[in-house]
């Protein structure tokens, strides 16, 4: 189709171009043609007329010649000499040599003149003969003197008449030269100078009688033949002479240019005319047809997508595809969808006014809500929004603030530059991290108070102008309770105690100044890793997840450890504590608790013995001051009997005994310092076995000491575990009592166990425990004696345990008790 | 040894009293027995010669106590404490307070006996010493004051000339005053004169 219009309208144009075309461009070359044969008319003219200067010239030369002036000396022409002119065939004495003519066509005469104008010499160089009308006075030239050269017909023939003043050696002027020269082919063609181009000929025209007198090729142009018959093979332009008016004939030079040079150009012009249109036709078509295609094509492509951006953004409303001329589809369509668009337009429009203004209640709610203080400025920093939170956080009010410098209403002195090159900082870098806007900076109220805020710049790049919103927010508060933070976390490094953090590879992360003896017990720094022991610990805790306590000893000073993991972290937090003072007054405890033990026991026992040697004390001092009496009196009397004497002192003797054994028993129950020290238990059972040696005798028992070969040393207060043993032996003895006398035994035993404590037994043959006082056996008061206190095994218990030991009784299998103290060995207790 | 001597046993044991009655008596020596201080200080009057044997620990008013109060009322006795339970610090209280000794029961006869002779010596000496105090203090007090204006100068070691000048009297009036002085205070010599004085002065100032 594109194809069939592009070659239509390629014909269109063809033809209208050969319409228009070829009238403009004949009328351009034939005003082209003239305007040529003018030029080349002109150019033979000035061809001719510059021959002619060049025999003027020659004239002028041959007439100045020294020959013709030196001929010319003895030579006097009368006016009457009826003489005919002197006629030379071959070259005269006032000539010069011939070879003058080189390019020139030669005269047909040259002549010497008198000053009247009679010929006088002749030089005839051709076979033509000398025109009559130049013989004898040449009237014709006696009218014209002043005249160098001029052109005339003698005879119907055109001549050319060159005449030069001509002077005698003495300067005297004798008359003239004239060159006499007839205007034939020869003398034109020779004008020419052979250029003669596409056979355009020059002539002689009489301008009055219409006929030419001359031509530069006779046998085109033949003699005397008429204008219009020339102007049937030629065109003609003829021009007259300026220069050679010398005749009253009215001659003009004429230069014809044959009709078929004329016509052979118009053809080619009209040839290339035709080849140009064919190219600008076929051009045309082809530009066409491919303009016409792609626009088509375009069309084509438009339409497509017109019905799937109509498909698509606009829904269901498709327009409705015709079949028939594509541009009136489009142009439906066009017209269908402008509709729609605008349909949806309005459509958007009206959402879009929703969506803005309940953007705009939004904002405004935001604004009025918001617990920042949100302040819009212009860029000339002059506010141009406030929000209620502003209001209330800054005490002025909106309609105060409006209009006002924000540095200098929000700002003092010496806050404000610190602003301004915020502000320049938010200009200069446009996109900023969140954080980065940031800057805590000191506002001030309506009342001057100053306060902390957060303050955020966020610039708005409108259209047309520039707006700062400014987020602001009292932080007082959060300053407070970072202060409170800070002075929180002060705690960790305020302690007394060390508090330590490390992480799941036991590298220690912090550690406060109270640390640095535990560091020093570690060997470590901060930021080093702990102990091989110490990181296993330190897995273990956050793999558990429990708490572990551990004490460790560092230049005799003793912290407590707690380690708790922080799982969701994975650090373990060391909470240590000096417990050096603690375990010195823990231990003065101790020797307060064995003062106290001590105390009880002088209490019981000790008591009990103080009172009962002072309750024996007065009896027997009694009878020791009697029986001393009783031997002085009899003494004084004179009546003494031996005997008796014998036997009072017998009484003070064994009084003195009994005060002895009293003192004994005080010495056991002074008042001692419990001091641990190593001692063999052995020797510790030995003299307790010696204590109660008298008692057991009392009894009728020999204690039965199986005592071990090797030294048991233990460290032990010596006192107290002599206590604890005295007061078992004395329970078996008192068990000894309720049993026949050949029944009665008494062991104690010392050996070392398998676990390398010390072993000592005290078994007797008893009654043994009962099975209801096994339990209750070392309860204070709780006694199976009359006279008991039931405090002895209570406070054996007390040393044995405080010694580290245990203390336990057993009913034996063949009757009666045994009671076991274990206690550390020495080795034991230096390992511990 | 003044035979009304008597040794004083307090004690509240009463084998104990009887007990050193029976012994103490067997050398000849009064005893008398008190079952508590209080008992004793209702019967006792000052001036009676003798000692006394203290059970440092007693119900009601303790040996201690009883001591604290006879050094309240001046009365000097010497004291010998019985102990009976070895209790030094009670001991060193008591001798600080003034006891002449202690004796820790069952005690020894021997040793008993003599520290009961040393403390009725001491009694006995400290008795005449308190006699001859009074002895003197009598004669001064029968000097006039010019005499003892005289006998204070002469015991100085002052020449009668030096007494004369100074009291403004002629010698002669010190020599008849000194005279009168010798013969009042019953003395020998200058010399026995300046011991009485010194006498005097030692015990008297009380």
């Amino acid at each position: 189709m594109s194809v069939i219009i592009g070659v239509f309208c390629g014909l269109v144009v063809w033809a209208m171009l050969d319409q228009v075309q070829p009238q403009a461009l004949r009328s351009i070359f034939l005003e082209e043609l003239e305007n040529r044969l003018n030029q080349q008319a002109r150019e033979t003219l000035i061809r001719f007329d510059n021959y002619v200067l060049a025999h003027t010239s020659t004239a002028r030369l041959l007439a100045n010649h020294r020959q013709l002036a030196n001929y010319l000396e003895p030579i006097y022409w009368y006016k009457g000499d009826p003489d005919q002119p002197k006629y030379y065939r071959s070259t005269p004495p006032w000539l010069p040599s011939s070879t003058l003519w080189q390019s020139l066509v030669r005269p047909s005469h040259i002549l010497l003149l008198d000053s009247d104008q009679r010929t006088r010499e002749i030089y005839q160089l051709g076979e033509r003969n000398l025109p009559v009308e130049l013989e004898g006075t040449n009237e014709l030239l006696l009218s014209e003197r002043r005249v160098q050269a001029s052109l005339t017909t003698l005879g119907d023939r055109p001549y050319l008449l060159i005449s030069e003043t001509a002077e005698d050696a003495t300067g005297t002027e004798m008359g003239s030269l004239m060159l006499v020269a007839p205007i034939d082919e020869q003398f034109l063609a020779a004008s020419q100078q052979g250029v003669s181009p596409n056979g355009v000929l020059v002539g002689i025209l009489d301008a009055d009688e219409q006929r030419f007198l001359a031509s530069s090729d006779p046998s085109r142009l033949g003699f005397q033949k008429y204008l219009p018959e020339v102007e049937a093979n030629y065109s003609v332009t003829a021009q007259s002479f300026s220069e050679y008016d010398g005749s009253t004939l009215n001659l003009q030079f004429a230069t014809l240019v044959p009709h078929t040079v004329v016509e052979e150009i118009r053809d080619r012009v009209a040839g290339l005319e035709r080849r140009q249109r064919l190219v600008a036709a076929f051009t045309f078509v082809s530009v066409f047809t491919l303009v016409f295609y792609l626009l088509s094509e375009r069309l084509n492509r438009i339409l497509r997508r017109v019905s799937r951006f109509s498909q698509r953004a606009l829904g269901s409303k498709q327009p409705v595809i015709e079949r028939g001329n594509q541009l009136f589809v489009l142009e439906d369509w066009i017209h269908q969808f402008i509709q729609l668009v605008r349909e949806t337009r309005e459509e958007m429009r009206q959402q879009h006014e929703t969506e803005m203004h309940e953007s705009e209640m939004l904002k405004q709610a935001i604004m009025e809500t918001a617990l920042d203080s949100i302040i819009t400025i212009d860029r000339q920093g002059v506010i141009i929004e406030f929000n209620p939170t502003a209001e209330q956080t800054l005490g002025h009010s909106r309609d105060q603030a409006l209009g006002k410098v924000f540095v200098e209403l929000i700002f003092n002195q010496q806050n404000q530059p610190q602003f301004l090159r915020l502000m320049d900082d938010v200009l200069s870098s446009r996109d900023q991290h969140p954080d980065e806007m940031r800057h805590e900076m000191t506002a001030i109220k309506r009342g001057g108070a100053a306060f902390p805020v957060e303050l955020a710049i966020k610039p708005i790049r409108l259209k047309n102008r520039l707006a700062f919103t400014i987020y602001m927010h009292d932080i007082s508060n959060r300053r407070r309770i970072e202060l409170e933070i800070r002075s929180l976390a002060k705690f960790a490094s305020e302690s007394p105690n060390p508090i330590l953090r490390v992480n799941r590879r036991g590298v220690i992360i912090y550690a406060n100044n109270a640390s640095e003896q535990l560091l020093g017990y570690w060997g470590c720094e901060r930021a080093q890793t702990l102990p091989l022991y110490w990181c296993n610990r330190v897995s273990d805790i956050l793999r558990s997840g429990r708490d572990w306590q551990s004490q460790v000893t560092n230049n005799e000073q003793v912290f407590s450890l707690l380690l708790t993991p922080v799982v969701d972290l994975g650090y373990v937090n060391i909470y240590g504590r000096d417990i050096t003072v603690e375990l010195e007054a823990e231990r003065q405890a101790r020797e307060h608790q064995q003062e106290l033990i001590h105390v009880s026991r002088l209490s019981t026992m000790g008591e009990m013995a103080t009172g009962l040697a002072h309750e024996l004390n007065q009896p027997l001092s009694a009878i020791a001051n009697y029986a001393n009496g009783s031997v002085r009196r009899l003494q004084a009397s004179g009546r003494e009997s031996d005997d008796i004497l014998y036997a009072l002192g017998q009484i003070s003797a064994q009084a003195d005994r009994a005060g002895e054994i009293i003192k004994r028993l005080r010495a056991l129950v002074g008042k001692q310092a419990p001091v641990r020290r190593v001692a063999d238990i052995n020797d510790v059972i030995r003299e307790v076995c010696s204590f109660v040696e008298f008692e057991a005798r009392k009894t009728g028992v020999e204690i039965e000491q199986q005592l071990s070969l090797n030294a048991l040393t233990t460290k032990i207060d010596v006192v107290q575990i002599e206590q604890v043993l005295l007061n078992l032996l004395r329970n078996a003895l008192d068990a000894l009592l309720e049993i026949p006398e050949d029944e009665r035994s008494l062991v104690i035993q010392s050996q070392c166990n398998e676990g390398g404590q010390v072993l000592i037994q005290v078994l007797d043959s008893g009654t043994g425990i009962k099975e209801k006082d096994q339990a209750r056996l070392f309860e204070p008061f709780f006694t199976t004696k009359e006279s008991g206190m039931g405090m002895g095994l209570v406070i054996s218990r007390t040393i044995i345990e405080d010694h580290n030991g245990s203390i336990s009784a057993q009913t034996r299998a063949e009757g009666g008790t045994c009671f076991s103290v274990l206690l550390p060995s020495d080795r034991k207790n230096d390992e511990q | 040894m003044n035979n009304n001597a008597t040794v004083f046993v307090v004690d509240d044991d009463l084998a104990m009293r009887n007990s050193l009655k029976w012994l103490i008596e067997t050398v000849g020596i009064k005893v008398e027995t008190y079952a508590s201080a209080e008992d004793f200080i209702k019967s006792y009057y000052p001036g009676r010669a003798g000692c006394l044997l203290l059970d440092v620990r007693m119900p009601g008013m303790s040996g201690l106590e009883l001591q604290e109060y006879f050094n309240e009322q001046g009365i000097k006795i010497p004291v010998i404490i019985i102990t009976g339970h070895g209790d030094v610090p009670m001991s060193v209280r008591a001798m600080k307070a003034g006891a002449v000794d202690f004796i820790e029961k069952p005690f020894n006869d021997e040793l008993l006996l003599e520290s009961i002779r040393n403390a009725l010596d001491l009694d006995q000496d400290q008795r005449s010493i308190q006699a001859e105090r009074a002895e003197i203090a009598a004669r001064l007090a029968q000097l006039t004051p010019r005499e003892h204006e005289v006998m204070e100068m002469v015991t100085n070691g002052k020449a009668n000339k030096e007494i004369a000048s100074s009291l403004g009297v002629s010698a002669k009036t010190v020599e008849a005053h000194r005279a009168r002085v010798m013969e009042k205070m019953e003395a020998a010599s200058l010399a026995g004169l300046v011991k009485m004085v010194i006498a005097a002065n030692l015990y008297g100032d009380h």
